[in-house]
């Protein structure tokens, strides 16, 4: 766990509030935080407290129904359609085509984000060799394993080499050979500076990713700030003790 | 232009990768197109060529059943076998046993019967004309045969072929009771028989029917099951094509795909018209590959050849409205559709339905005429309409403004409802 290692915003998220066609409650309700340039934050919550759903809206995938999503670049203040090439965006599904090798899907999405050779073959060469994918990029996704398909759909989130990336669960049903691979990555690049926006149902995990932690349920922001303080505030031993104090223990879907 | 050239290189790959899909789209319209044709060929040389296997069960004691059998054989659309002395209650086993489609029965006093009626008008017309009549015995019309000859079909027979045997039934008893008629009518003024001159006259059948379609052209063209089949499933396997397209478009965006190109700026609109380009470029080879199997393989296994129309401009515009109308409602399908399953199980349901009403199957002119009016929302209607105009009637620019401006509308109208759909689902 680190301290919040930049105070220049990179988003500003300001009262956004989002309710789906024929939903009855919102999924979203003036939700306000900052993102900072360089940091690892934390979405956590219970199931349907509106984590992917802020995710999405974030990233540009889902309009919101009220509400403000201001991005930065240089502390300047910058146009969506501008901060989107620097997006990199790892949704929770296998977002991939199975019946393309690992090497065509990189390909695809590396073409479709505007790259050109040689610069794309080095990316692809590069990502598939640190995620230990070097020796199976001409085969087909579809025989690869859930780890295997996991990391793949981790390096077309980042073939673009994002400033600001959304990982949605990117560790969800893998092994931890995976697991430490992903996270290792991951580590790495923040380090160089990516900013990442992370959600994940593994705590002990988020517990040593995060720097800064935002805590959601019933669509509401119930708590933010960095984990020690947080864990001090409702004197708690952990994140999962956090979130039981603050969620309370029934079930949720 | 990058995007498009990488979009489209994907859209190949996975065409390739779906084997099925490639051969529901290339094989089975193929398959229906020499199945449907080579049926319909051997249903039109069933009755034109001597293969329409008859009974007649001759009983008659008189002469003119053996003009009925012989007047059978001349008229050179059955092939028949003809026995005698066989009790009528047999008739239905020896049809259902045998390989015979029918059995004629001519009973034992058809002669007598046919006889009588000539004598009755013979006499009413001498009787007209004023001349002494021969009051006779009216025996003969005691033994009238009341049901005349009788025809047993095998079940299996299609109501249009009994239709058609019966006419030329009709056709033949008409003729020996019309020849019988006068020859009683000769005998009666005296004479042996017919003289020659008016017997010679009485063969001759002078009223022909010249029978020709109706071509815009001075075309070579015949309508034959060639001409009708090529066209009319090619178009169904142009439409079948929404099982592959609807359930690739439902795929991709199930997969969370669609979700990610959301997030790369411009590319979503590329990849969906990749996807257009490629699909296009199927339905195209679709038509080239049936055009050309109807013109180059069907003579050779005694198929009649496709002739292509002599307009090429107006044929091609047919071809590709014809496409863009096939991939366009495939598109909307796939975005509507939530599931592969709904899009495979709707796709295909709604195109046999659209075939069906379209006029594929059986003809729109034998439909009802509500039917006739639903058919017109069919686009495969239209494209059928388009094609036959070129393929049998040799039609022009003016004779395709109705499919043109009807497939055009289609078109944009499911390209409108499918780009409305993903703008509502924000992947545009």
């Amino acid at each position: 766990m680190t301290e919040s290692k930049n105070t220049s915003h990179i988003i500003k998220v300001s009262g956004i509030t989002k309710r789906y066609p024929k939903a009855e409650t919102n999924s979203l309700s003036e939700v306000s935080f900052d993102v900072f340039r360089g940091e690892k934050l934390g979405v956590f919550g219970p199931n349907g407290a509106g984590k992917t759903t802020l995710i999405s809206i974030l990233s540009g995938i889902l309009p919101q129904t009220s509400g403000e999503v201001n991005y930065f670049i240089d502390n300047e203040s910058a146009n969506f359609k501008k901060i989107l090439p620097k997006i990199g965006f790892v949704p929770q599904d296998f977002a991939l085509y199975q019946e393309l090798t690992a090497t065509q899907n990189l390909r695809y999405f590396g073409k479709m984000h505007g790259l050109k050779n040689p610069e794309l073959e080095q990316k692809i060469s590069f990502l598939l060799t640190i995620l230990g994918l070097d020796h199976v990029g001409n085969r087909k996704l579809a025989t690869f394993s859930g780890g295997m398909k996991r990391r793949i759909n981790l390096a077309i989130g980042l073939i673009n080499d994002p400033e600001i990336l959304f990982l949605d669960e990117p560790t969800v049903g893998v092994d931890v050979q995976s697991k430490v691979a992903i996270m290792t990555l991951l580590n790495d690049l923040n380090a160089k500076g990516t900013t990442m926006i992370y959600t994940s149902h593994h705590l002990r995990e988020a517990e040593d990713f995060c720097d800064r932690t935002l805590l959601l349920d019933n669509g509401r922001i119930i708590a933010e700030g960095t984990l020690n303080d947080l864990l001090k505030q409702h004197n708690a031993e952990s994140l999962e003790d956090l979130l039981i104090h603050l969620t309370g223990k029934a079930l949720r879907d | 232009m990058e995007r498009f050239k990488a979009s489209l290189l994907k859209e190949i790959l996975l065409l390739l990768h779906d084997k099925v899909g490639l051969l529901l789209m290339y094989l089975m319209p193929l398959l229906l197109v020499f199945i449907i044709t080579i049926v319909q060929d051997s249903a039109f040389r069933l009755v034109n060529e001597n293969r329409l296997d008859i009974l007649i069960v001759n009983n008659d004691k008189g002469r003119l059943g053996d003009s009925l059998v012989q007047s059978m054989k001349n008229a050179g659309s059955f092939r028949i076998d003809v026995k005698k002395g066989i009790d009528e209650s047999q008739l239905a086993k020896l049809t259902l046993e045998g390989s015979k489609l029918a059995t004629l029965f001519v009973p034992s006093n058809f002669t007598q019967s046919l006889s009588s009626n000539s004598q009755r008008i013979s006499d009413a017309m001498l009787s007209e004309f004023g001349m002494e009549v021969e009051q006779r015995a009216k025996a003969g019309n005691k033994n009238e045969v009341q049901g005349g000859v009788k025809l047993i079909f095998d079940p299996v027979l299609q109501e249009s072929f009994q239709v058609t045997l019966i006419n030329n039934l009709q056709t033949m008893i008409s003729g020996i009771e019309s020849k019988e008629m006068i020859r009683q009518l000769y005998a009666d003024m005296g004479y042996d028989e017919i003289p020659s001159k008016i017997l010679k006259e009485l063969n001759r059948n002078p009223t022909k029917i010249v029978a020709k379609p109706a071509m815009s052209g001075e075309s070579a063209m015949i309508p034959n099951s060639t001409q009708h089949n090529v066209p009319a499933w090619s178009i169904f396997a142009m439409f079948f094509m929404v099982i592959s397209l609807g359930s690739n478009l439902v795929k991709e965006r199930l997969s969370g795909s669609f979700v990610r190109l959301q997030t790369i700026p411009g590319s979503f609109l590329h990849a969906m018209f990749a996807k257009i380009a490629v699909y296009s470029f199927v339905a195209l080879t679709q038509l080239m590959i049936m055009f050309a199997i109807g013109v180059f393989v069907f003579p050779l296994i005694g198929l009649p050849k496709l002739n292509l129309p002599s307009h090429i401009f107006p044929f091609l515009l047919i071809s590709v409205l014809s496409a863009m109308a096939a991939i366009s409602y495939a598109a909307m399908v796939g975005t509507y559709a939530k599931t592969q399953e709904q899009a495979n199980g709707f796709g295909a349901i709604s195109i046999i339905i659209f075939a069906a009403i379209g006029g594929i199957w059986v003809p729109s002119f034998v439909m009802p005429d509500y039917m006739v009016m639903i058919s017109k929302l069919s686009p495969l209607h239209w494209c059928l309409e388009g094609f036959y105009s070129l393929f049998l009637k040799d039609g022009s620019w003016n004779q395709l403004m109705g499919p043109v401006i009807y497939l055009i509308v289609f078109t944009a109208l499911c390209q409108f409802l499918a780009l409305w759909k993903l703008r509502r689902q924000h992947y545009i």
